[in-house]
């Protein structure tokens, strides 16, 4: 595999499946933060050019922009990458759910997904609404036996109680994502509670978040981008989802996963031990214990407030701005 | 504990408030208390003082506050409200340490005594305890657990609490340093009863050790229960104050809140046990994902000097 110093990014098993994927995955939500299309297009052919055989993305991010560019991206390599998307209901229905699957496929210029997860696990009642009668589990099953999807997962960033409610349900999942860094292995831990549940399991442990979503830690130097990044590859996890926004910042994540090495345990100690007093009241994981990282579509189908300042609010609002058009958008 | 029927003079519009036992301290308080950041949103000084008027006359002694309600000015306007009447109520403020020291407490204090125009405190509380490492930062040698017991002893204060509306757990953690705790302030309501539960898993440990339990936030905060439908007003309060605690403290901003409080607190019964289960089932759809009780779910509820203190966004940056 090509690359820029001569190592390649290492390939893990994807849980029980005979299928390899990189250790490292490309975030689909900061690709949507790009520049512009042709740098977003060019950042994932560089991407795949530099190892990176996973691509995570989401119906809901940036109102299927992400989608739309990652899809121009893999234009032509598309069967060189293991290909995720995410599906939105957020408790409602498989119909929704299926037409979800419609529009990501659309975008994504492709047919079928390696990887489709249902997105943002975080409400307590999330696992009961998806497992009920006409909920999204069915439209998994269905989406797999169409032969649209490969395997199915589920995400969440919020509580490992409500991952391992998901768990219980007793649904075939392939794979389950978690926010997994050094801050969350001593607060509110998915690293704890839910990565052993899983390996036990032979289920495909997605890690993300390595940086905390937005880098709070790193840019008040408490560790650095690449202290995190290892650590969080460093878990017996399948890949370590990270987002890729500048074509700088890919440039160093390759350079971290190119020839990639786990760190020895004693350092991964250290790294908790370094970040054990702001870990405390979870101040770098807003994700767990704030709406900050919950996106629009699941505020509202959870009647939970909105903020206007979020950028995804902005955007639905931009989108209807002058148009006529509700949102979200007639079918 | 439950609530009986008041005795003493009649008001105009039925009897008095009934009082209850606070615990083991001897004292007796209304089962509705006014709630202290409301009078800082009460639209005039003259209003917030008619409501705490209204209110002792009605039989209602319990007020609550904190230093930092609207910044100092929930405690003035209680303060001139009960002058020459302070020995009819039974006050109490919060410290906001948030994990600063001994003296940041000690400070407050003064400063709140001084607002309230009093010279001592019947409760003094701790507040907002809602951060997962608040009990470590309290308890920790020259925190703000050795200013209670200084205060106490200087006989600045008679009695000694802590409050907290985020999590259950939390609670029991500052519960586990056994420290004599008098009161322990929570959220109770219709929902709570099922999603993240005081009620079930506080109240009857703060009973068991004989402390008063304080209920708040007996309508989401703000309202959000009657606003969305989950429950009428008056049904909510009566759901909360039937539960087994000292007193139900309300968020009343408005002499229209007041009188409707006070229909309800007047003669109190207190709904059946059956009648509570069947408030609870009704309530179990909206309560199950918390997004009526964004004080448990959300940074809404999170004052902004505690967010400072513990590294988090203000409210202006991170609203919920």
């Amino acid at each position: 595999m090509p690359n820029t110093n001569g190592d390649a990014i290492p390939l893990r098993p994807f849980g029980r499946h005979n299928v390899s994927i990189s250790a490292l995955g490309f975030g689909g939500h900061h690709l949507g933060d790009a520049l512009d299309e042709g740098t977003a297009v060019r950042m994932v052919r560089e991407a795949v050019d530099g190892g990176i055989t996973f691509f995570d993305n989401c119906w809901e991010y940036h109102l299927g922009k992400s989608e739309a560019w990652m899809g121009a991206g893999l234009k032509g390599v598309r069967d060189r990458v293991f290909l995720m998307t995410k599906v939105c209901t957020h408790g409602r229905d498989k119909g929704l759910a299926l037409r979800m699957l419609e529009e990501s496929l659309r975008r994504l210029r492709t047919d079928h997904l390696d990887l489709w997860q249902v997105h943002g696990m975080g409400f307590e009642n999330d696992p009961d609404l998806f497992i009920r009668k006409n909920g999204a589990a069915e439209a998994l099953e269905q989406a797999k036996k169409e032969g649209k999807v490969r395997f199915v997962g589920f995400t969440g960033h919020k509580d490992p109680s409500v991952h391992l409610r998901m768990l219980a349900t007793g649904f075939p999942f392939d794979s389950v994502q978690m926010p997994l860094n050094p801050f969350d292995s001593q607060f509110h831990s998915f690293e704890q509670r839910v990565l052993p549940e899983l390996n036990r399991r032979d289920i495909a442990a997605l890690g993300m978040k390595p940086i905390c979503g937005h880098g709070d830690p790193v840019l008040k130097g408490i560790l650095t981008a690449e202290e995190a990044l290892r650590y969080a590859m460093s878990l017996p996890v399948t890949t370590t989802i990270t987002g890729i926004d500048k074509p700088e910042i890919l440039q160093q994540t390759l350079k971290v996963a190119q020839g990639f090495q786990p760190m020895p345990a004693p350092a991964m100690q250290s790294l908790r031990d370094r970040c054990r007093q702001s870990a405390a009241d979870g101040r770098f994981e807003l994700y767990k214990l704030s709406l900050k990282f919950d996106n629009p579509e699941a505020r509202l189908a959870h009647r939970f407030p909105i903020d206007m300042q979020q950028a995804e609010v902005k955007e639905m609002l931009k989108m209807t701005e002058n148009s006529g058009h509700p949102y979200p958008p007639a079918k | 504990m439950l609530g009986a029927a008041g005795s003493g003079a009649q008001g105009q519009s039925g009897g008095e408030v009934p009082k209850r036992p606070l615990g083991r301290t001897g004292l007796q308080v209304s089962a509705l208390g006014i709630g202290g950041y409301h009078l800082g949103s009460a639209k005039s000084d003259a209003e917030a003082n008619q409501i705490i008027n209204e209110a002792l006359d009605a039989g209602v002694n319990f007020f609550d506050n904190a230093w930092e309600y609207h910044q100092g000015l929930s405690e003035e306007r209680l303060g001139r409200a009960l002058k020459g009447k302070r020995d009819r109520a039974v006050v109490m403020t919060k410290v906001c340490t948030h994990g600063r020291d001994k003296n940041a407490a000690m400070r407050q204090i003064e400063e709140s005594l001084t607002r309230l125009q009093t010279d001592h405190l019947d409760l003094w509380q701790i507040h907002e305890v809602i951060y997962e490492n608040d009990p470590d930062l309290i308890f920790a040698p020259n925190g703000a657990a050795e200013a209670l017991l200084q205060a106490r002893q200087q006989g600045k204060v008679r009695f000694l609490g802590f409050t907290g509306h985020k999590d259950p757990s939390i609670h029991l953690k500052m519960l586990s340093h056994n420290f004599p705790f008098d009161t322990v302030q929570m959220p109770l309501n219709c929902l709570d009863a099922t999603f993240r539960s005081f009620e079930t898993n506080v109240l009857p440990e703060v009973n068991r050790r004989g402390m008063a339990a304080l209920g708040m936030k007996s309508l989401g905060g703000s309202g959000e229960l009657v606003r969305e439908g989950a429950v009428v007003a008056t049904m909510g309060l009566r759901y909360a104050m039937s539960l087994p605690v000292a007193v139900t403290i309300s968020g009343i901003d408005s002499l229209d809140v007041l009188h409707q409080n006070l229909e309800v607190a007047r003669n109190f019964h207190p709904l059946s046990a059956a009648e509570m289960q069947a408030v609870r089932d009704a309530c179990r759809f909206e309560a199950a994902d918390g997004h009526l009780e964004l004080f448990k779910t959300t940074k809404k509820y999170d004052g902004d000097i505690g967010r400072e203190m513990h590294g988090f966004p203000s409210a202006a940056e991170l609203p919920v």
